[in-house]
């Protein structure tokens, strides 16, 4: 693009940040990418944070500046910590700007550039710990994180945070674990693991690649996909796969780029490096889709991360082309889009095809500044601005009188449910996985 | 400069701590909006109720601190930015649709609301607000105002400046006033739309609705010439089919648009048009067959009608790329606005074209071929300086183009600072004087919105003035030779609204010709001592029409009386001499003009007080109108402004109010 110098965020770090951001348009530097903002003001009205507060620090195209200034030196990022970091922290990574953006900017992208540079990016190591159980220790991970939850619902959390003791160096981690955990899990069933794995076929014509949620916290979704994808394919599971994306949006950049090149070596390693790789979630999937951006020093690496990222398939390719009979229901359902970075693109038009064919009327299309659960999946933003974003997400499934909301993420569906729970319990969320399931 | 932190300290007990925001990132945040233009203000207040804005203005009055409001800043001239630091005044916060009365037509709303979420609120209940600026999805009812913005509707529906119906407002000093259009005087309300904020700040505004039309088809046609299509124009005005929309774009555009958005359009022809036709279905049948008729008549490559709803977006989803097709090929685009009469448009585009061909500069060409506006849509890197330079040099040339076309300098997106030196180009000395008296009168301390709009040094930059004619230069000499031996004026036309019995009238009956009927843009021009009867029936001989009443009295009496309100908006241009014999002229055969205040408005309704009107130029249609409503004479109502324009404009008051007003 600009044959002059390219300003970096923070250039004394560079293996902390991405070096160029695969964006619409191809790969671009982080100042390139945020210098195509033309600050038209486009993505205002969508971003719920400014619909809330209308206030240029919190709206997309603030958030943008924000980042240009940085790059450009003329803000002082040590000087401006405090205030940059309400800026960035507010941000929902919700990717409803870049939808609206003429020139597509990734807004969601650059914040989290600007949070690495804040470096309140990294996961406390007893969190990074804990998270690494995943995939080394499940059973360990699934104990600690039902404990987690039952301390929460005690009120152990909000009693630290009354006495101000989640500020001390040896506690804030917390806040972090309090933003990753979701605020209720389904009942887990090991058996049905159990009987999925043992039931691997040897060759297999497709890899599945469970998300935390799939795996942990709600087994009727891995049901459901397993159900759908076994009508097409052989498929073999890899349980507990560590797919990077907390690491990514939380931790250090350079912890989600060993995660995601493990990844990558065990598909080459284990001879399935042609074979189709189905993820449930659409953030993993959409992080995954981009894994080209995290290698871009290492030129083989990324052009092997590229091979990898085009055999990747979403949930919504396992649906039947041919339109099945129309279910009956009597509420309307709707479908929500959220997904981190970006809303749009093949498999989000997929899935509301597929919720089209299946309930014809009934089904209720977004308007597109429907408040939307931008929220939730694995960018948990619980600062103050977060309460009201719910109840706007809920106030929309209720003016639609929508009867079951369809996400396209396990852990967006468990948040909603949630919050539907507590407001609106006439509706329930679900992932469109288990349509039919 | 540097506001004292006892200032600070009470703003933020008036409008609470986190709203009056100094920080570093956020002054940066607000440094800016769509132009070029960057420069931080000292501070940023949050206005989240509509009782503060007088209160803080009043308190920054009094410390002398400029301010600057705005709210989406959506602005493409560098109206936002407060170039002279201060305080910018957040009115986003502001955003409540107050009341919707479907009975009586109106929609009261805060200045903050969002154009488009108003017409959310109005199309369940089957109505719509008629202005549709492209970026109406994230600006607001103030910015439309302040902007006199208008869209592609604009051709059968008139821009903002034609929907407000009331609007409180808040002077730089803190004084409130509210303006209603039923009030006698002045057109307050045309005055202050399009002002960009530089005569105080709205406060809440009160807005046409109309009923919306259940019927609407939409047409793709191409022509072999930019000249075809605007011809296809001229004739359906010429018939009297008023389209609801008339969009319309060059080749180049088409295939840049056609290349991101896929919407079907045939990439070999010159000239573009989409149409759109409303009303009942068997009036769309009608106007269909003649639309289809004038446009063979002019060549046209495709005539193509949107048969479905889907059909009829994707015809629209391509014009509404055009855009977002830009925005991907480099960092910026610079939406350029000017404005020439319909007539001059293929002449205005060639030359543009040329332009930006000259200085190999890529650029789409968009326009609402309807009002003869059109925006050259520039894409650049705003970081490379030379590349910059040169882009704000082209953009200088092309405005100057459309003033030498007999156009305007901008249609619907202001002057701001980037255009405010090509202002000089566009009006000679008298009539930017007068813009600065405007400003002077509603804000001695040039505080809001300071450095905008007029020209900072234009005395000796400024248009020439033209020659006055025979009987304006004596009548201007009468003024000149009152003034000094102190004898008033009272102008008379024919004396049958105003019926004075004062002994120092001022006849304009000496100026009682009709200058021009021009039936390609639809205009007539006259002088203000023309009967309207000798008008109405000099119109009809030509075979078109006008909406005014054909009584006895004059066309200046029925434009300055207030007695014929609706004509105001039918006025495009005017020359009027002022107390000093000094003659203005603003604007001409334009159907949008958005470069400085209207000057129109002022004059209109003002019952001689401000100066003499000589001459207009207004609106005329193919077939017949219904006449407009005619109100008995209404004295002025008194309000701060209008004293304040009054002592500015007249002090000598050379120009007495009539019977029973007074300027206090």
């Amino acid at each position: 693009m600009a044959d002059f110098f390219v300003p970096e965020i923070d250039p004394k770090n560079p293996q902390r940040h991405l070096r160029v951001l695969q964006t619409e348009f191809g790969f671009r530097s982080v100042y390139d990418s945020v210098s195509f903002c033309n600050r038209c003001g486009s993505c205002q009205q969508v971003c719920p944070t400014y619909a809330l507060t209308g206030e240029e620090p919190f709206s997309p195209r603030g958030r943008n500046q924000a980042v240009r200034l940085a790059a450009g030196g003329k803000l002082k990022i040590a000087a401006n910590r405090a205030r940059l970091e309400q800026v960035v922290n507010t941000c929902l990574l919700c990717g409803r700007c870049t939808q609206a953006c003429a020139g597509k900017i990734p807004t969601a992208q650059h914040m989290l550039e600007l949070r690495r540079a804040l470096r309140n990016t990294v996961l406390p190591g007893l969190l990074q710990k804990l998270l690494g159980w995943r995939s080394r220790r499940p059973g360990l991970f699934r104990v600690v994180v039902r404990t987690g939850l039952c301390l929460r619902r005690m009120g152990l959390l909000r009693l630290l945070r009354g006495c101000g003791l989640t500020r001390l160096a040896a506690l804030r981690w917390l806040e972090h674990a309090d933003d990753i955990l979701p605020r209720r899990i389904n009942s887990s069933d090991k058996t049905f693991w159990r009987q999925a794995l043992k039931e691997s076929p040897k060759e297999p014509s497709l890899i599945y690649l469970p998300s935390l949620e799939a795996a942990f916290f709600m087994p009727s979704l891995a049901a459901g996909v397993l159900k759908k994808a076994q009508q097409k394919y052989q498929v073999q599971v890899w349980e507990q796969v560590s797919s990077g994306l907390f690491e990514y949006v939380y931790g250090d950049l350079r912890q989600s780029r060993r995660l995601v090149r493990r990844l990558i070596r065990r598909c080459a390693r284990t001879g399935t490096g042609s074979l189709p790789l189905l993820t449930d979630s659409i953030d993993v999937y959409l992080f995954w889709r981009r894994a080209p951006q995290l290698f871009d020093r290492w030129p083989q690496l990324a052009r092997q991360a590229q091979a990898w990222a085009d055999r990747l398939v979403f949930v919504t390719e396992l649906f039947p082309k041919t339109p099945p009979a129309a279910t009956a229901v009597a509420a309307p359902v709707r479908l929500d889009p959220a997904a981190l970075f970006e809303r749009e693109g093949k498999p989000f038009d997929q899935a509301r095809q597929i919720l089209k064919t299946h309930f014809k009327k009934n089904f209720v299309e977004c308007f597109y500044r429907d408040a939307d659960t931008p929220a939730f999946g694995y960018a948990f933003v619980r600062g103050n601005l977060s309460e009201q974003i719910f109840l706007n997400t809920v106030r929309t499934v209720a003016r639609t009188q929508t009867g079951t909301v369809f996400t396209l993420s396990g852990l967006s569906a468990l948040e909603l449910n949630e919050q539907l729970r507590r407001f609106y319990p006439q509706a329930q969320a679900d992932h469109l996985a288990c349509l039919d399931g | 400069m540097k506001i004292p932190s006892s200032v600070l300290a009470a703003l933020k007990k008036r409008v609470g701590v986190q709203n009056v925001l100094t920080d570093e990132v956020s002054l940066g945040l607000y440094a800016y909006d769509c132009s070029l233009s960057r420069t931080r203000p000292d501070a940023v207040i949050n206005l989240k109720r509509p009782q503060d804005i007088p209160a803080v203005l009043r308190l920054l009055h009094r410390h002398r601190i400029p301010f600057v409001p705005r709210a989406s800043a959506t602005n493409h001239a560098g109206s936002c930015s407060a170039l002279n630091g201060g305080v910018i005044l957040n009115l986003a916060g502001l955003n409540r649709i107050l009341q919707i009365n479907t009975q009586e037509g109106w929609a009261l709303a805060e200045p903050g609301v969002i154009t488009g979420q108003l017409q959310e609120r109005l199309a369940p209940l089957g109505f719509f607000y008629a202005p549709d600026p492209a970026s109406e999805r994230v600006c607001t009812l103030g910015g439309n105002l302040a902007q006199n913005a208008s869209g592609a509707r604009c051709m059968k529906y008139g821009g903002t400046i034609d929907h407000v119906l009331e609007a409180d407002w808040v002077l730089p000093d803190g004084t409130e006033i509210h303006f209603s259009r039923q009030d006698g005087g002045p057109d307050f309300i045309g005055l202050l739309t399009g002002s960009e904020g530089t005569l105080g700040v709205l406060k809440q505004v009160k807005v046409k609705i109309l009923p919306a039309a259940k019927h609407i088809k939409t047409f793709l046609v191409t022509f072999p010439s930019l000249a075809h299509s605007v011809q296809t124009v001229s004739d359906l005005a010429a018939r009297g089919i008023i389209p609801r929309c008339v969009e319309a774009m060059d080749q180049m555009t088409t295939r840049a648009v056609e290349e991101f958005a896929h919407a079907g359009y045939p990439l070999d022809a010159q000239g573009l048009l989409i149409l759109e036709l409303d009303g009942s279905p068997a009036q769309i049948e009608a106007d269909e067959k003649q639309l289809e008729e004038i446009c063979i008549k002019n060549q046209a490559l495709a005539f193509i009608p949107a048969k479905t709803e889907a059909e009829r977006q994707k015809l629209w989803f391509g014009r509404r790329a055009a855009y977002a097709a830009m925005a991907r090929l480099a960092p910026n685009v610079m939406v350029a606005d000017g404005t020439v009469p319909r007539s001059e448009l293929p002449r205005a585009l060639e030359k543009v074209r040329q332009i930006l061909d000259k200085h190999h500069i890529f650029a789409s060409l968009l326009f609402h071929a309807g009002d003869g506006n059109f925006h050259p849509q520039i894409v650049f890197d705003e970081r490379n300086k030379p590349e910059t330079v040169q882009v704000a040099r082209v953009v200088k040339e092309i405005l100057q183009v459309c003033v030498d076309c007999g156009g305007t300098l901008s249609g619907e997106h202001g002057v701001g600072v980037e255009k405010r030196a090509v202002m000089a180009y566009q009006y000679d000395k008298p009539t930017l004087d007068l813009m600065a008296r405007v400003k002077h009168a509603a804000d001695p301390a040039l505080l809001s919105n300071p450095l905008k709009l007029i020209p900072v040094h234009y005395a000796e930059q400024a248009r020439p003035a033209a020659e006055l004619s025979g009987p304006v230069q004596a009548l201007a000499e009468e003024i000149k030779r009152r003034r000094e031996i102190r004898v008033p004026c009272v102008p008379v036309g024919r004396n049958t609204r105003l019926q004075t019995t004062a002994r120092n009238t001022l006849s304009t009956q000496s100026l009682d010709r009709i200058l021009e009927i021009d039936k390609t843009n639809y205009t007539v021009t006259a002088e203000t001592g023309v009967r309207l009867e000798e008008l109405s029936r000099a119109l009809t001989e030509a075979g078109v029409f006008c909406s005014l009443p054909p009584g006895k009295g004059s066309l200046g009496g029925a434009f300055a009386s207030g007695c014929v309100p609706e004509f105001y908006a039918q006025v495009l241009g005017l020359h009027a001499l002022l107390p000093d014999g000094s003659c203005v002229r603003y604007g001409g055969k334009l159907m949008k003009n958005a470069a400085g205040y209207p000057l129109t408005r002022l004059f209109a309704g003002s019952q001689g007080t401000l100066g003499l009107v000589t001459q207009l130029t207004f609106k005329i249609f193919a077939s017949p109108v219904s006449v407009l409503a005619e109100r008995p004479f209404r004295p002025a109502g008194v309000n701060p402004l209008w004293q304040a324009l009054k002592k500015k404009l007249d002090p000598e008051d050379l120009f007495p109010a009539p019977e029973g007003v007074v300027y206090g």
